[in-house]
């Protein structure tokens, strides 16, 4: 077994904690955490993330602000729920990566390090314009969000899968689909952000 | 004797103990040795309960045989103590002093008569699941509970006279001590005060579904690793894997496995991770070249049970693995494979094992239904508790019915408890 040395050149914000259980949805549940390790054992993706839940909620609790806020765990999450569902503790980790993806975006940290938060982006514009996700419209803004060459280069490399999408009835040529209700939806989504500012959510 | 006003009635100064497992034993015998006349019932057909079923008890490895042995020795010597089996409370009706329990008495089909000459169980094909060894192996329908048997009489499945087997089962007897027209009988007793030791049963592994029990037989729980280690267990002590008899040698303790978790039982069971580390111990004893691995959160090991932790921990075969395993798949070859992160270092593992033993959790046994119609309440977790803060109103609890504690624990919890039945039948005299 090899553990790393400690590592005098970190910085810890003796605050963040803190700030995680007052601002982050289910953040107020972290402290019942145990450290059992269940919830990363049990996550498909686990290996896939630089901490897992387990450590990054160790973290929180030692001041480690860059570092959680900087972290692929949250961007990783595909909310499977395997993890709520185990925790012996009963602590929501999937809402709490959830909210910390959100607030690391908000806060600037998220886009340093992972281009997950540009898919997201991508993502969120095509639902809230058109009430559903068009693959073609987000694909292109998630690629080009990297620069015009990269979007180029990125778009060549999959053109024969969608083509092949395209062949198979999968991916639709012509307008993207689009909701009736979508002066609805704008009304919805408005009211949302309404009550996130009252709420203090934001 | 009668009393005016609301004591008015007779009293009785008899001490019933319900349950015949260490703490029943142990109050019975206290409160008896006072001089009280006590009653004690046991719904199995012999004394003992989950204490007999042991091999060893931790922290010196001795011998649960041995203590029991005295303790059957005091019952025999002492008049004053009545012992009843297949016998269990439906209803309590009345108050201190003046209780009238209703027992219902199951069928044994052997009478006082049985020489334990063990000819009736030769005289029957039928087999029935051996509840001595958790099912683990099979015993003849007419069968002696086991070897130490208090009292020394066998008994017949109920299956064996379903299967119309009762004349020739009374035929093989030349005592006259099988009795296939017995019938299920009820009847009241009357008593001044009630001692609740029903003890506990094992967390139902089943219900740990991402841990695979009933997927292999090489995953077993922590009871059931006590009767593999027992010389008159389905094994005769040898630790085998149980799917194909050979040597385990690589096996995986997992702690908590159903304790401390929301979603099973939230409390700590205490014993589990003494249990554990014994049962490393037996494994180490019986194979040189074994590797025991232990998941743990963290260890339990309190005051003086430390020294035994710390003894387990400095054999360098046996690993200590801070983890809590995220759960058990069947491999390819048809040996367990845990999966989880080792928290130390964030590793991601997937281990095969020889034999996995869940160290499940205790759970009372005296769930709603059997609970006593007057007095004594549930906590939160089913464990019995005295409705009045100063306990006096004649129903008590002992051993693990008020709580989950170790054999030495429970003893201590049912001398405390036939002090304070003794009390409750000597007030108002």
């Amino acid at each position: 077994m090899t553990v790393a040395p400690p590592d005098t050149s970190t910085k810890y914000d003796l605050d963040f904690a803190k700030w995680v259980y007052e601002n982050i949805e289910g953040g107020d549940k972290l402290a019942l955490c145990m450290q059992c390790g269940v919830c990363s054992g049990s996550c498909p993706i686990g290996v896939q993330m630089d901490y897992g839940p387990r450590k990054l909620f160790m973290m929180i609790r030692a001041g480690m602000k860059e570092e959680v806020m900087t972290s692929s765990t949250q961007w990783n999450c595909t909310s499977c729920y395997r993890c709520v569902v185990r925790c012996p503790r009963s602590v929501p980790v999937t809402y709490i990566l959830q909210d910390l993806a959100a607030k690391s975006a908000e806060l600037g940290y998220a886009q340093k390090t992972n281009e997950n938060v540009n898919f997201a982006r991508s993502f969120w514009w095509s639902a809230k314009t058109f009430g559903r996700t068009d693959e073609r419209l987000v694909t292109a803004l998630y690629y080009f969000s990297f620069g015009l060459k990269e979007g180029y280069q990125r778009g060549l490399a999959n053109l024969k899968i969608a083509l092949n999408f395209v062949k198979r009835g999968r991916m639709h040529i012509g307008l993207p689909h689009r909701i009736k209700g979508r002066r609805q939806l704008k009304a919805i989504l408005a009211k949302a952000e309404e009550i996130a500012k009252r709420e203090g959510l934001h | 004797m009668t009393l005016d006003g609301p004591k008015a009635g007779p009293k009785s100064q008899t001490i019933l103990v319900v349950g015949g497992g260490i703490a029943g034993i142990t109050a019975a015998l206290e409160a008896a040795e006072t001089g009280h006349e006590v009653v004690l019932l046991e719904q199995g057909p012999s004394l003992g309960g989950r204490v007999t079923r042991l091999a060893r008890y931790f922290p010196k490895l001795c011998h649960p045989t041995c203590g029991l042995e005295i303790n059957y020795q005091r019952i025999k010597k002492n008049p004053r103590l009545k012992v009843m089996t297949m016998c269990e409370p439906t209803a309590v009706a009345g108050r201190k002093g003046a209780f009238t329990v209703t027992i219902r008495r199951h069928p044994r089909y052997v009478n006082d008569k049985c020489t334990a000459c063990g000819e009736c169980a030769k005289a029957t094909a039928i087999r029935v699941p051996n509840p001595y060894n958790y099912g683990l192996d099979k015993v003849s329908a007419a069968y002696l509970p086991h070897e130490h048997a208090m009292p020394m009489r066998y008994v017949i499945d109920p299956a064996a006279m379903r299967a119309g087997e009762g004349a020739k089962l009374k035929a093989a007897c030349a005592y006259g001590a099988v009795d296939p027209d017995e019938k299920e009988t009820t009847f009241e007793l009357s008593v001044g005060a009630i001692i609740w030791a029903t003890g506990w049963r094992p967390y139902d592994p089943n219900k740990l579904d991402v841990y695979s029990y009933g997927h292999s037989a090489d995953i077993i729980n922590n009871v059931e690793m006590e009767r593999l280690a027992a010389h008159d267990g389905p094994t005769q002590g040898k630790i085998l894997r149980p799917s194909n008899g050979e040597p385990a040698k690589r096996v995986a303790l997992i702690q908590c496995a159903g304790s401390r978790d929301n979603n099973h039982l939230p409390y700590c069971s205490r014993i589990c991770c003494l249990g554990s580390l014994k049962h490393a111990a037996y494994v180490r004893e019986q194979y040189a070249d074994a590797e025991v691995h232990i998941y743990y959160i963290d260890i339990r090991a309190h005051d003086k049970l430390e020294a035994f932790y710390n003894k387990v921990r400095s054999d360098p075969q046996v690993r200590f693995i801070k983890s809590k395993p995220a759960h058990i798949r069947v491999g390819d070859d048809g040996r367990p494979v845990l999966f989880g992160e080792r928290t130390i270092d964030r590793q991601i593992y997937a281990e095969p094992y020889d034999l996995v033993v869940l160290a499940t959790g205790m759970e009372p046994s005296a769930v709603e239904g059997y609970r006593p119609a007057v007095s004594l309440a549930a906590d939160d977790y089913g464990f019995l508790v005295a409705n009045e803060q100063d306990g006096d109103d004649g129903i008590f609890s002992a051993g693990v019915a008020s709580g989950p504690l170790d054999v030495s624990m429970s003893v201590q919890s049912a001398t405390a408890a036939a002090l304070k039945a003794v009390q409750a039948v000597r007030s108002g005299m």
